[in-house]
């Protein structure tokens, strides 16, 4: 760690870090908005809002958006005419994302990128993007829901980051964590030189995050899996669960780690487009196929479908647990569903 | 349109349809490439599917019913989907006519395991309108530079009705050859059938293949597989040696919308093609 770039600014002069990187590209940070904190576009600097606990929709919009483009068509006999949507990605800058939302990034790169076939947007993006991380605020309260600590992410971990911010009283510290996130330090001249006391704190910032409790239960990869293997069939078990699951999808909407998609055609008055939009396990048609044989007609069945794929499948599949413990489900759930608690009642069976 | 984009489709155009069936509603498209990159890139082996894409309507999952010794062009046989919902791509391509330009993504999924059917005697059971991708595993075993590659082939193939069997010069074809055991059984006939009447699962117990360096390779609609997986049991078929091709609702084709996943297996990547000894580990969801 002693190696890397440390530099520093007051946190009023954010502005001006901002306004160079959205000179050199694209810059996506939280902004406040009626009901809460999301990563947007920001087109004025002063929009940033770095007094945020954690956005309400997850960060990974700017990788997978909810809607993506494929193609523009123009129907037409005998042919319809067709074109490629283009990218054309400026240079992105994310800014300011929690790192247990950047452990999200990790583990959809897992799906998207690193097997089988190579998801061209998602790859296009996530190659695009300089990820700024930024440390929870350790003065405050962590949130009810949250249970990033039992996924094992700490709420100042830098990993995964190419630059981690930690906030020392009204200074923010800026780490470069990766080659390109040091680069990027070296070309914003506004930033100060950090000295050895910074260093001690930002190194003391990260243990003690470490220490920060969120809800904590030990949760072992390959027995989670197991369980759900074993209680897949517990029928007792996934009706209760989902006794007051209202099918809304609103759960895999704000995940940071639900990936599915429809890919649909949009017509209207003979100019169309297909695209990718975001879709969810928890609706009913999601499975009913054109024969009208549905597999998944049961509440019950898409909620297993929706916690298995987490805890059981991703572990089977990617060697790893599909979810980061940021609570934003549970926070969303209009019934006050909770999967911490799901996990550790099919624990105890 | 050109694209190493797996979601783009590449344009075909419809050469040829057939209508398979006295119901109409079953037809074989043979699509030919536009762009001759596409069709060296499309190198695939019976078993594998492709979306087919119509622009304002969508994309549709389909097992290709060619084989890849024909080269040229690819085919797939397509019915006219949809009771509760309607088929969108299916309806749309049943009111194309030769010469319509198509989309076509693909080859997609795993094939019939070809080496793993080397050297051994294959017996291939299909039911109705399940039987398109065996049609091209048949086809490609039996071509003159694989045929020796395999032992034995023993086909039973059945359909509610004499005019619901689908390719039937194809089918005659075969009842020709030497080379091949061919078993065509119909539920009920009509006045001019002059073959077996019968329902798949008897045919296989009166055919009875010896489990001995065989495998059976399965497609159906889940009636005839419920009856039929038994006679196979009973005849000591190990469950690695049945092989059959699952269906889910899908979308990408290429593992990565979520949609048809079953367990930790996504069918479209890591399938369609499973062996019941593959299919015994999946949990009970589909």
């Amino acid at each position: 760690m002693a190696a890397s770039v440390l530099k520093k600014v007051v946190i009023e002069k954010i502005n001006e870090v901002a306004a160079v990187l959205m000179q050199k590209g694209t810059l996506i940070a939280p902004v406040k908005e009626e009901a809460g904190a999301n990563f947007r576009e920001i087109k004025d600097p002063k929009d940033i809002y770095l007094d945020y606990y954690n956005s309400i929709l997850s960060p990974k919009m700017v990788f997978f958006p909810q809607m993506e483009d494929f193609v523009k068509y123009q129907l037409a006999k005998p042919k319809a005419d067709a074109k490629i949507v283009e990218m054309n990605l400026k240079p992105a800058f994310l800014f300011g994302v929690r790192p247990c939302d950047v452990k999200s990034f990790e583990i959809l790169d897992k799906h998207f990128y690193a097997s089988g076939i190579i998801d061209t947007y998602w790859k296009a993006r996530r190659d695009n993007t300089t990820i700024i991380g930024y440390a929870f605020d350790l003065d405050k309260p962590v949130d009810s829901a949250d249970f990033y600590n039992t996924l094992g992410i700490g709420a100042a971990d830098p990993e995964g980051s190419d630059i981690f911010i930690v906030k020392k009283d009204k200074e923010l510290l800026l780490k470069g964590i990766t080659k390109k996130g040091e680069a990027l330090l070296g070309e914003l001249s506004m930033l100060e030189k950090a000295d050895a006391k910074d260093e001690k704190y930002f190194t003391d910032y990260v243990k003690k995050g470490k220490e920060k409790k969120t809800r904590f239960m030990k949760v072992d990869d390959k027995a989670v899996a197991k369980k759900y293997e074993d209680i897949f069939e517990n029928n007792e078990y996934w009706t209760k669960m989902s006794d007051a699951c209202l099918s809304c999808g609103v759960c895999t909407f704000v995940c940071p780690t639900c990936y599915c998609f429809d890919i649909c055609d949009e017509t209207i008055f003979g100019k169309g487009t297909r695209r990718r939009i975001w879709d969810a396990c928890m609706f009913t048609d999601f499975t009913l196929e054109t024969s009208g044989h549905n597999p998944r007609t049961k509440v019950s069945q898409r909620l297993r479908q929706k916690v298995c794929h987490k805890y059981s499948f991703s572990v089977r599949k990617y060697d790893v647990i599909s979810c980061v413990g940021c609570g934003r489900c549970t926070r969303s759930c209009p019934v006050n569903i909770d999967i911490y608690s799901m996990v550790e009642e099919a624990t105890k069976l | 349109m050109m694209s190493n984009n797996p979601y783009i489709p590449m344009p075909v155009t419809i050469t040829k349809i057939i209508n398979e069936v006295d119901t109409n509603d079953i037809k074989t498209f043979r699509l030919t490439f536009q762009n001759k990159e596409d069709e060296q890139k499309f190198k695939y082996l019976p078993g594998q599917f492709a979306e087919l894409s119509i622009f304002g309507k969508g994309e549709s999952p389909i097992g290709i019913a060619s084989s890849p010794t024909e080269p040229g062009y690819v085919e797939f046989t397509v019915q006219k989907a949809g009771v509760i919902v309607p088929g969108l791509v299916t309806a749309a391509l049943h009111d194309l006519e030769e010469g319509a330009e198509i989309g076509m993504r693909g080859p997609l999924g795993k094939s019939w395991p070809i080496e793993f059917l080397e050297k051994k005697n294959i017996v291939v059971v299909g039911g109705g309108f399940a039987f398109t991708t065996l049609r091209s595993l048949i086809n490609y075993m039996l071509h003159k530079d694989n045929r020796k590659r395999f032992g034995e082939i023993t086909v039973v193939y059945g359909a509610r009705n004499p005019g619901l069997l689908l390719y039937k010069n194809e089918l005659a074809a075969w009842e020709k050859r030497d080379d091949i055991k061919t078993n065509i059984t119909v539920d009920k006939g009509n006045e001019s059938w002059k073959g077996r009447e019968g329902f798949v699962p008897n045919v296989c117990k009166e055919v009875a293949p010896s489990p001995k360096n065989t495998v059976a390779v399965i497609c159906g609609p889940p009636i005839m597989i419920k009856f039929t997986l038994p006679v196979f049991y009973d005849l000591k078929f190990a469950k690695e040696n049945i092989l059959t091709s699952l269906e889910m609702r899908m979308k990408c084709g290429i593992g990565k919308c979520g949609r048809c996943n079953v367990g930790f297996k996504y069918v479209c990547s890591d399938g369609p093609v499973f062996s019941m000894a593959e299919l015994e580990e999946l949990p009970r969801d589909f």
